[in-house]
């Protein structure tokens, strides 16, 4: 057999690959551009498949190819192909079931898979779910279909997201937070009010304060869920929502330098030379607080697998890093968008807040006062950009500061002169 | 190809009249027509907002068209491309209101029209051969020009001044 050799070789077919493989497309047009991606599926928008939950979206609707910016052609996308290990001297990847593909450069774009906590038990059960890929959301359709009860496990976005997509499909929803108050990475719990007022509106059940301690299963998967007061609760499925952990088994005793995710410096390059790494697999930096962190965003993993294709294709580009939290979305009636620095709680934080009936407006400033270093919107997010702009930039807010306090910051107020 | 035709503001020119964002409004009606857009239900929207900057600057703000444009990256629906006039449009059917391109186009022009649940921005008016907005304008603060036209790099200018960090 011929030795398959790509110019480019990408780990992983989605938001920070198929993002660096377009780029890099098109810095080196006749160059050979290779994906390989675990997952069955050709690459889609994987913030999409609560749609393929509803039903509102078929798979095929989702489609990253020929949508958005993903149009540059030439792209050979291999589905289906797990990477066991990487071979940093040979230049080479070991593909499951045999099979060997050298590379010129290589990106690490295996993004993260759910966190599911070792101490509950039971949770191999059928209908135990953790939205992260369509093949999940594919199974979730099917049993909700025979389900009119679900359990969810953590108040972060993405359970929200699920629960949207089941209370859609008629299914009765309870959410079971840990956390005093839902959505507790993005806001605290004085911060929470309006939309908790929309999630208890929706339908939606919330315990909160509560764990889950094991799974009951009967002869048809999930029977129910059993909490650490003792009580239990009967449900068809259950769907945990615990976080994410970087999808890295791939390569330890690489020599790839690793700290819970894959280490880059600014211009996403790893330790080891010719191989770098972007998305959620990942380790980057805040911009404002200048600390390493790991993010779970759609958004940043673009962001940062452009960054990469540049990088790769040998125009040296720096990434600008990305807050943690960057979060803008919908739950029931109500938008938000958090952004930067908005845990204050017993920090020294310069914050103000402003709330109405149905908006509220918290900004975070430096303890001197000087820089926004986070904001959080709730029910009116006009121009949230702008205040993006300025935390991102570490700008020294100056005279532009009453307008942000009160929300009437323009675009005007950035021109010179 | 022709290098695509570009709005650019002269602010100088510009008295804050607003006859520009009415007619961009009207021009995003359904009725087509002033007396028709003011009796519409959802009222139309404007995409251009003429803002002030103190002491006695005004400013029409609108999408840019920025060159790496940071919304279309972003956005997690595959809703926002560039088309063949090379403006960044958002394709309603695909748009599924999570106003993640609200949080981060960094010239705060992107609108959540509520009653659809979808985001909208300038489109350059499709159908015209002018923007509304231009051929509105009394004063000529407006002006619709291929970049070359109106002097080199204003536009790329403005939009990397404040755009750098957010992508290449
Ligand atoms: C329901 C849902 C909603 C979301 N909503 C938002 C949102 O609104 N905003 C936002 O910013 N983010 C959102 N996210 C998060 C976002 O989807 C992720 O941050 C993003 O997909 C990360 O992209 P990535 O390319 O780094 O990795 P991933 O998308 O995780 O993709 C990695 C790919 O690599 C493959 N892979 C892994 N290991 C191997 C291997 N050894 N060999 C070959 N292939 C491998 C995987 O199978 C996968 O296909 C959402 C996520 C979900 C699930």
């Amino acid at each position: 057999m011929a030795a398959d050799r790509a110019d480019y070789l990408v780990i992983g077919g989605s938001a920070a690959g198929m993002a660096a493989a377009q780029v890099i497309r098109r810095q080196a047009p006749s160059s050979r551009v290779t994906v390989l991606s675990e997952e069955p599926d050709m690459p889609y928008f994987r913030p999409m498949i609560p749609y393929v939950v509803t039903g509102r979206k078929k798979p095929e609707e989702i489609g990253l190819q020929g949508n958005g910016p993903y149009t540059a052609g030439g792209i050979d996308v291999r589905t289906g192909s797990h990477v066991d290990s990487v071979d940093v001297s040979r230049k080479s990847v070991a593909v499951k079931g045999g099979g060997r593909l050298s590379y010129g450069r290589l990106l690490l774009a295996t993004g993260s898979r759910p966190y599911i906590p070792p101490e509950i038990q039971g949770t191999d059960a059928q209908g135990v779910f953790a939205l992260r890929k369509l093949s999940d959301a594919r199974e979730m359709a099917r049993r909700a279909g025979d389900t009119n009860s679900a359990v969810m496990l953590g108040g972060g976005l993405l359970n929200l997201k699920a629960t949207f997509a089941l209370l859609e499909r008629g299914v009765k929803v309870t959410l079971v937070v840990q956390s005093p108050e839902v959505l507790s990475q993005l806001m605290e719990p004085g911060d929470a009010g309006l939309i908790r007022d929309a999630l208890d509106k929706a339908g939606l059940k919330i315990v909160t304060g509560r764990s889950a301690k094991g799974i009951i299963s009967g002869k048809n998967g999930v029977a129910g869920v059993s909490l650490d007061d003792g009580s239990e609760m009967a449900c068809g499925m259950v769907c945990i929502g615990k976080g994410v952990r970087p999808n890295i088994d791939f390569l330890p005793g690489s020599g790839i330098t690793i700290d819970k995710g894959i280490v880059v410096d600014k211009n996403t390059a790893c330790s080891t030379p010719d191989i770098f790494a972007a998305g959620d697999v990942a380790v980057t930096f805040d911009p404002v607080t200048g600390k390493r962190i790991m993010t779970g965003l759609w958004t940043n993993a673009v962001e940062m697998g452009r960054c990469a294709g540049y990088n790769m294709a040998g125009k040296k580009t720096a990434y600008a890093g990305t807050f943690g939290i960057m979060n803008a979305t919908q739950v029931a009636d109500m938008p938000f968008v958090s952004m930067g620095i908005v845990h204050t709680k017993g920090s020294d934080h310069e914050v103000h807040v402003r709330a109405s009936g149905s908006t509220y407006r918290k900004v975070v400033f430096s303890p001197d006062g000087e820089r926004l270093v986070g904001a959080l919107f709730v029910g009116d997010i006009t121009g949230a950009g702008m205040y993006r702009y300025v935390i991102r930039g570490n700008m020294n807010i100056g005279r532009i500061k009453p307008r942000i306090l009160d929300g009437t910051l323009h675009y005007g107020h950035f021109l010179k002169g | 190809m022709q290098e695509p035709k570009e709005i650019f503001v002269d602010t100088s020119r510009c008295t804050a009249c607003k006859t520009c964002e009415i007619a961009c409004a009207v021009a995003h009606s359904k009725g087509g027509n002033l007396y028709a857009a003011l009796m519409e239900s959802p009222a139309p929207k404007r995409r251009l907002y003429v803002e002030w900057v103190s002491p006695d600057k005004h400013v029409p703000v609108l999408c840019r068209q920025c060159e790496d444009a940071p919304c279309m990256h972003a956005c997690i629906s595959g809703a926002i491309s560039r088309d063949e006039r090379s403006v960044v449009v958002t394709d309603t059917d695909k748009c599924i209101g999570c106003w993640t391109c609200v949080m981060v186009c960094p010239f705060g022009v992107i609108g959540r029209h509520l009653e659809t649940h979808k985001s909208y921005r300038c489109d350059r008016c499709p159908d015209r051969e002018t923007p509304a907005c231009v051929s509105s304008c009394p004063t000529k603060a407006l002006i619709y020009r291929t970049a070359e036209e109106f002097s080199h790099g204003v536009r790329r200018g403005a939009a990397s001044e404040l755009v750098s960090g957010e992508g290449k």
